[in-house]
């Protein structure tokens, strides 16, 4: 952090900077009157929930704002040009040369049909003069993979991004990124589409090669625990204004803007839930035992078929009013366990017993009658609503099906959309009026109707702003109490697994590696990988002491020397 | 509601909904305007445009052409709606069937699709009317056997995009019944793409019963377009009228139907972007 205070001219300076949305948007300006400064060897957060305006002031600044989306005021400076005087030729130099981007998404940035290696060598190709020689190039392409840790440079290179996992192809971004040592990185959400653990790897990462190399680092995020992991200096953002900025540190502690105390209240904060006072009763309304599912992916016809497996004899039990929490990284078979309970995805071996029955069993009328006291909540609410159905057919859709007559079952949906948070009116509206948590609330209210006695929370609030999370949680904590409801919350997120469940599964390709209280697994996880996922939780340093103001500086030296 | 007014504004769609609506109007009125039928003689033969009160002249035996072009106008837009209409009825049960049930059934329906896809589909007409005898019904039949595989494939491709989206399962999981589902929540979502492809159908399916018309096809108690160039062929070098007025309604229509169902695409397609930037 001292070497970042001394330093020069600043890599990255927004001055003033306004940006106008087109005419008949929500708010006239994407942002307004936005200043900060970057300087080399430092990492500014822009932190802000979605529609705040942090994208835009991202793309703004290597002129790639969609058309109809202008500066209207205001100067961007990227090491000392301006980026929208610059001609075509000028500005291709800027971008991944001396600023450099990487995405949210790292599979829809990069070519699908390029092997990994050729996409890199492009982007020293384009912007080294004179053009290295082929050999160099290559060189230069093994140190960057070496660098930004994967496995096997000379294997990878030679690899398709969808051969990847996400963390690795974020890696290969990076590695794009950091081709033509860029003096400024710009990293929008880079690590909201990966789970804990490659998050914190990705993180540290950006924040090893901006030590080696001085850069300095825009890294957007709408999570406050990133920030306390990362940040050198915090600017806060709603609605394209800024609430507040300045030192990291010193806005953690001591946030002056009540939206900023807000955001930070709202991180999970793995303390754990006091609402277990479970009547354990020693009949099961669910249980499942030694479910298998192994899936095969074919490959070209002289290979053999690529095998994943999802449950490697996945056996638990539910009890009414229970939450069970089910973690782990993404690609453990967590989304796969929900979905054959609901008998989505038909397991190979196993058996789901509910209600005195085998689910596997069941067939047609009595499979359907079965489904009505199992419900889910999917990840993503744009995708899990009918764009085409109205918000109270959706929910009333479902006792309908069972004989319910019409007129009672919008009655109920009425109801069902107040008790979830939103008003009566809601249920003559499309889903695309809605918010991502509005949207959610519909899902749950959707689940509920029905009356169902388990619900499957398929990683309902991952795709949503932490402070929106915060409460869709409270609310399916309320709910669950009001309808006894048994419920598998499936999450990457440790923070919101201890919130809210009583006891946790920890999965790892497809086995249950550890089992437990969620006090017992949290305080004494007697697993290596659990410990690892339990340090992967952003943040968790800063906000894990009680009292964190105080323990704030320690922690942040502490992940500092971690991470060199 | 906002689908109408996108396509008010929409110029090339717009021409062409006008044309459309000019046959209309046309094949509606033919009785009124003409009420002799256009079998009947009602000049000399071989009388040109213009004279003995016939606008666009008479024919090898004294018919009047231009009753001929319009009662071939209600003809036309008969045999072209109902034939693509029948088309989209086989290729979206088929697709339907295929797409949401996966599996053999898939891999059956989509062979027997492939078969029809190989067949020059004209030379199947013409086999299929000349076995059964021609009439209104058959060639309706007809025409609608052999346009409905790509209606299938897209219908097809669209339930597998959609089969499997959470909102599908969301309704699964509810307890919907499995035609409710594909009915309710998987058709109406796939609909725009079938609907633009339907209204394009129209215009191929004219064009085959002209084809089959000018072939001596058709049936025999119609005035068809196809007929009256078939009829008129022989003379064309003397009498361009006949052949000429009957085609020009052809193109005309055909033109008209391709760019009101290429404006429907432009409307439907961008679809209302879901998510949030």
């Amino acid at each position: 952090m001292s070497d970042a205070m001394q330093s020069s001219a600043p890599v990255l300076a927004v001055d003033d900077l306004s940006i106008a949305l087109p005419k008949g948007g929500d708010r006239p300006f994407a942002v307004e009157n936005v200043s900060f400064e970057i300087k080399p060897n430092e990492v500014v957060c822009l932190v802000g929930e979605s529609g705040s305006g942090k994208s835009m002031i991202a793309h703004a600044v290597l002129q790639l704002l969609p058309r109809g989306v202008d500066i209207v005021s205001g100067t961007v400076t990227v090491a000392g040009q301006n980026p929208s005087k610059l001609d075509g030729r000028g500005l291709r130099n800027l971008r991944g040369g001396n600023a450099a981007m990487i995405f949210q998404e790292p599979l829809s940035s990069l070519n699908p049909l390029k092997r990994v290696g050729k996409q890199i060598e492009e982007m020293i190709l384009a912007h080294q003069r004179p053009v290295p020689s082929m050999a160099e190039v290559r060189a230069r392409v093994q140190i960057l993979l070496t660098q930004v840790g994967l496995p096997n440079p000379l294997l990878l290179e030679k690899s398709y991004p969808f051969e990847l996992s996400g963390g690795q192809r974020q890696r290969v971004m990076i590695a794009m990124a950091m081709a033509n040592r860029p003096a400024l990185l710009i990293a929008d959400e880079p690590t909201t589409a990966l789970d804990v653990t490659t998050q914190r790897q990705i993180l540290r990462l950006i924040d090893d090669l901006r030590r080696e190399r001085g850069m300095g680092v825009l890294l957007i995020t709408h999570d406050f625990g990133v920030v306390a992991d990362v940040a050198d200096r915090v600017v806060v953002l709603r609605h394209g204004k800024v609430v507040e900025q300045g030192a990291a540190s010193e806005v953690l502690r001591n946030p002056q803007a009540a939206y900023t105390r807000e955001l930070i209240d709202a991180v999970p904060k793995a303390r754990l839930a006091d609402i277990h006072e479970t009547i354990v009763r020693p009949e099961p309304l669910l249980e499942v035992v030694g479910l298998q599912k192994t899936f095969r992916v074919k490959r070209g016809w002289l290979q053999p078929p690529r095998e994943v497996v999802a449950a490697d004899g996945i056996s638990l039990t539910l009890h009414e009013g229970e939450t069970l929490a089910v973690v782990g990284e993404s690609g453990s078979g967590k989304s796969t366990l929900g979905r054959m309970i609901m008998r989505l995805t038909e397991p190979d071996a196993g058996a789901i017993r509910f209600g005195g029955a085998d689910l596997r069993q069941l067939r047609g009328e009595a499979l359907r009658q079965a489904r009505r006291q199992l419900q889910i909540v999917f990840q993503d609410p744009f995708a899990s609503l009918d764009p085409r159905q109205k918000v109270g057919d959706a929910i009333a859709r479902g006792p309908m099906a069972y004989g319910t007559s019409r007129s009672e079952a919008m009655a109920q949906a009425r109801k069902l959309l107040v008790r979830v948070g939103l008003s009566e009116t809601t249920a003559d509206r499309y889903p695309h009026e809605f918010s991502g948590g509005q949207r959610q609330r519909i899902c749950i209210a959707r689940a509920l109707a029905l009356k169902p006695r388990v619900l499957i929370a398929d990683e309902a609030v991952s795709a949503l702003d932490v402070s929106v999370q915060a409460q869709v949680l409270a609310l399916l904590a309320e709910l669950r109490q009001e309808m006894r409801l048994a419920m598998i919350f499936i999450t990457h997120d440790l923070r919101i697994a201890a919130e809210i469940a009583d006891r946790v599964i920890v999965l790892q390709k497809g086995r249950i590696v550890e089992e437990g209280t969620t006090a017992a697994v949290f305080t004494a996880p007697r697993q290596a990988y659990t410990r690892d996922l339990l340090d992967a939780i952003p943040g968790r340093d800063f906000f894990d002491q009680p009292g964190f103001a105080a323990a704030a500086e320690t922690a942040r030296i502490d992940s500092g020397i971690d991470a060199v | 509601m906002e689908t109408a007014r996108a396509f008010l504004r929409h110029p090339s769609g717009m021409i062409g909904l006008l044309l459309l609506l000019v046959v209309v109007v046309v094949a509606i009125t033919a009785p009124i305007v003409f009420p002799v039928s256009p079998w009947e003689m009602v000049g000399a033969p071989f009388t040109p445009p213009g004279e003995d009160g016939l606008w666009l002249g008479g024919d090898t035996l004294g018919r009047d052409v231009a009753a001929g072009v319009a009662y071939g106008a209600r003809v036309s837009l008969l045999i072209g709606i109902a034939s693509a209409l029948a088309a989209m009825a086989i290729g979206v049960v088929i697709g339907a069937i295929s797409g949401y049930f996966g599996g053999k059934v898939d891999l059956v329906l989509m062979r027997m699709t492939e078969l029809f896809q190989t067949i020059p589909a004209f030379v199947l007409a013409i086999l299929l009317v000349a076995t059964f005898n021609p009439s209104l019904l058959t060639i309706i039949l007809t025409i609608g056997a052999v346009s409905w595989p790509p209606l299938a494939r897209l219908t097809r491709a669209e339930f597998l995009r959609l089969r499997h989206r959470e909102f599908v399962e969301a309704a699964l999981c509810q307890g919907e019944r499995t035609w409710r589902i594909v009915l309710g929540h998987i058709l109406p979502n796939a609909i725009s793409p079938i609907l633009v492809v339907t209204s394009l159908t129209v215009a191929t399916a004219i064009l085959l019963e002209s084809a089959l018309s000018f072939m001596g096809l058709g049936d025999p108690n119609l005035m068809s377009w196809g007929f009256m160039i078939g009829a008129g062929r022989t003379v064309i070098r003397n009498a361009w009228w006949m052949s000429v007025f009957p085609g020009l309604a052809i193109l005309v229509t055909v033109l008209a139907i391709n760019l009101f169902g290429e404006g429907l695409s432009d409307v439907l397609n961008p679809r209302v972007s879901r998510r949030r930037s």
